[in-house]
């Protein structure tokens, strides 16, 4: 899946900026402890920014280079239904995707910074061209998307909620442990939505996911697995790839003023 | 800033407060955890404002910060810290991260390192945070704040602004099920001597299931009105 927001191409600017920027600043940190030192599932720690591996282009080029989803019947009628009621939700939201004159402006999101589509922590699992920060603590794995919202991660060995009585989030409800090493996240209760290359997610829908740290701790595969035989004919698999920033590196707030104007105005693109 | 004034002010607060504390546990230098703070957890007195701190002034930042909770912006520290719901802190090796269930925004605070380069580092409601352990407390400097974003009215009075710096110590009391922390704020443009209050709050049992989602809805047009957005001003 890939989230559209009129303010990627700056997520994306300033993730590159800060990798350039602390290369020098990591001169300045030399009491930080280095990921180099860190062990185990805590060589996670730190700030990671996903990379177009295959020379894509963008994360469209690459996710259409993911094998898509295979989807059972009842999977793709309840995309189809899923996508339609997306739209009536989404209402007003994004105003107009139709040609306008050249130079002309116009609406583009009419209503941003709202209530979504970063809530819930929804980028934890499925992070964009923002950074995302993982902080390791003992009980708990916190992913942080650079765009807002935080996901969890348990490693207390508490189970999953009955989905019954369980709201659904954007991140569901995540439990970890650590195999050979890697840590291994199991992940139900999601809202309803689009899954990369093809997929959709029920809160019912099974994601498991590894985390694949390098040995020089400098670059992190996630491998994503959906498992859900009411939708997919098989399980549903694809990786993602980052890079770690350089040591002292720090999180960008992202600010989103729904007050601004200039918040839901796009400088208009060539028609 | 006058961190030693803060130490003995944070120490009096313990003394005076805290004569039943035990000693922490052994893992007193992790302060993760589920963390709540009650009306009885709070213990704030007036700041000293500088006499170039007007009521305009004070009333300015007022409005803004109503503002900024009417279209759901990032309210930074120190609202996050005290904002209805309770915060989650977790303690990775070189970080901590504050979450508040009522906040899209996360807050970080970088274990032993120097603050970013005044010259690189954006300014944002959460500041840039760095922190050491001392003994058994952690003290957190925070620098960095923007002058304007966010919710800027610190509690007792007076407001941030792009020259204020914080310094919090949190430690644990009562075999770590109680949080304290001591904020002292210092800032040349507000106030007159540092502003140091403490927070204490109350460890949720270890199975708390924290709201996920972001409540806030700006284009919510009855909570809009309940909250109005007084009168325009200079951004």
């Amino acid at each position: 899946m890939t989230i559209h927001h009129p303010n990627r191409p700056i997520a994306l600017a300033a993730a590159t900026v800060i990798c350039g920027w602390f290369v020098a600043g990591a001169v300045h940190a030399a009491a930080q402890t280095k990921s180099e030192s860190l062990t185990g599932v805590e060589r996670l720690e730190g700030d990671w920014v996903r990379v177009d591996s295959s020379g894509s282009g963008d994360f469209g080029g690459l996710t259409s280079k993911f094998t898509p989803a295979s989807l059972t019947p009842s999977g793709a009628a309840a995309m189809a239904e899923g996508a339609r009621a997306a739209a009536v939700a989404r209402g007003p939201a994004f105003a107009e995707n139709t040609r306008h004159d050249r130079g002309q402006p116009y609406i583009v999101v009419s209503r941003p910074c709202g209530a979504g589509p970063f809530g819930g922590g929804v980028l934890g699992t499925n992070p964009d061209s923002g950074a995302i920060h993982f902080v390791v603590s003992k009980d708990a794995i916190v992913l942080a998307p650079e765009r807002g919202g935080a996901r969890r991660i348990y490693m207390d060995g508490r189970k999953h909620p009955d989905l019954r009585t369980w709201t659904p989030t954007g991140s569901g409800h995540s439990v970890g442990r650590i195999e050979n090493g890697e840590l291994v996240a199991e992940t139900v209760g999601i809202v309803p939505g689009v899954v990369t290359a093809g997929g959709w997610r029920t809160p019912e829908t099974h994601l498991t996911e590894r985390f694949v740290v390098s040995p020089d701790a400098k670059h992190l595969t996630i491998k994503y697995r959906w498992d859900d035989p009411l939708i997919y004919q098989k399980p549903h698999e694809y990786q993602y790839e980052f890079d770690r920033l350089p040591e002292g590196s720090y999180a960008l707030e992202y600010w989103c003023d729904a007050s601004d104007p200039e918040e839901q105005q796009s400088v208009t693109p060539l028609q | 800033m006058g961190r030693r004034a803060a130490v003995i002010l944070a120490l009096a607060a313990l003394s005076s407060a805290g004569a039943g504390a035990q000693q922490p546990a052994a893992s007193s230098r992790d302060i993760s955890g589920f963390w709540a703070l009650t009306a009885d957890g709070k213990k704030v007195p007036d700041a000293r404002l500088l006499p170039r701190v007007t009521r305009a002034m004070l009333d300015l930042h007022k409005r803004r910060d109503v503002h900024a909770l009417r279209w759901c912006n990032p309210v930074g520290v120190p609202l996050m810290m005290d904002s209805g719901t309770p915060i989650e802190i977790r303690q990775g090796p070189t970080s901590i991260i504050v979450l508040n269930e009522n906040s899209l925004v996360p807050r970080y605070m970088y274990l032993n390192r120097k603050h970013v380069s005044a010259d690189i580092y954006d300014p944002s409601t959460i500041g840039d945070s760095v922190a050491t352990w001392d003994g058994e407390t952690l003290v957190v400097d925070t620098v960095g704040f923007h002058p304007t974003h966010g919710v800027t009215s610190i509690p007792g009075g007076g407001f941030r602004t792009d020259k204020t710096h914080l310094t919090e110590r949190y430690r644990l009391l009562k075999n770590g099920e109680v949080l304290s922390v001591v904020f002292t704020w210092t800032d040349p443009t507000v106030f007159a001597a540092p502003h140091t209050y403490e927070f204490r709050y109350r460890r949720l049992p270890p199975a708390y299931e924290p709201l996920n989602e972001w409540p806030c809805d700006p284009y919510d047009e009855t909570r809009a009105n309940f909250l109005g957005d007084p009168a325009p001003f200079g951004k």
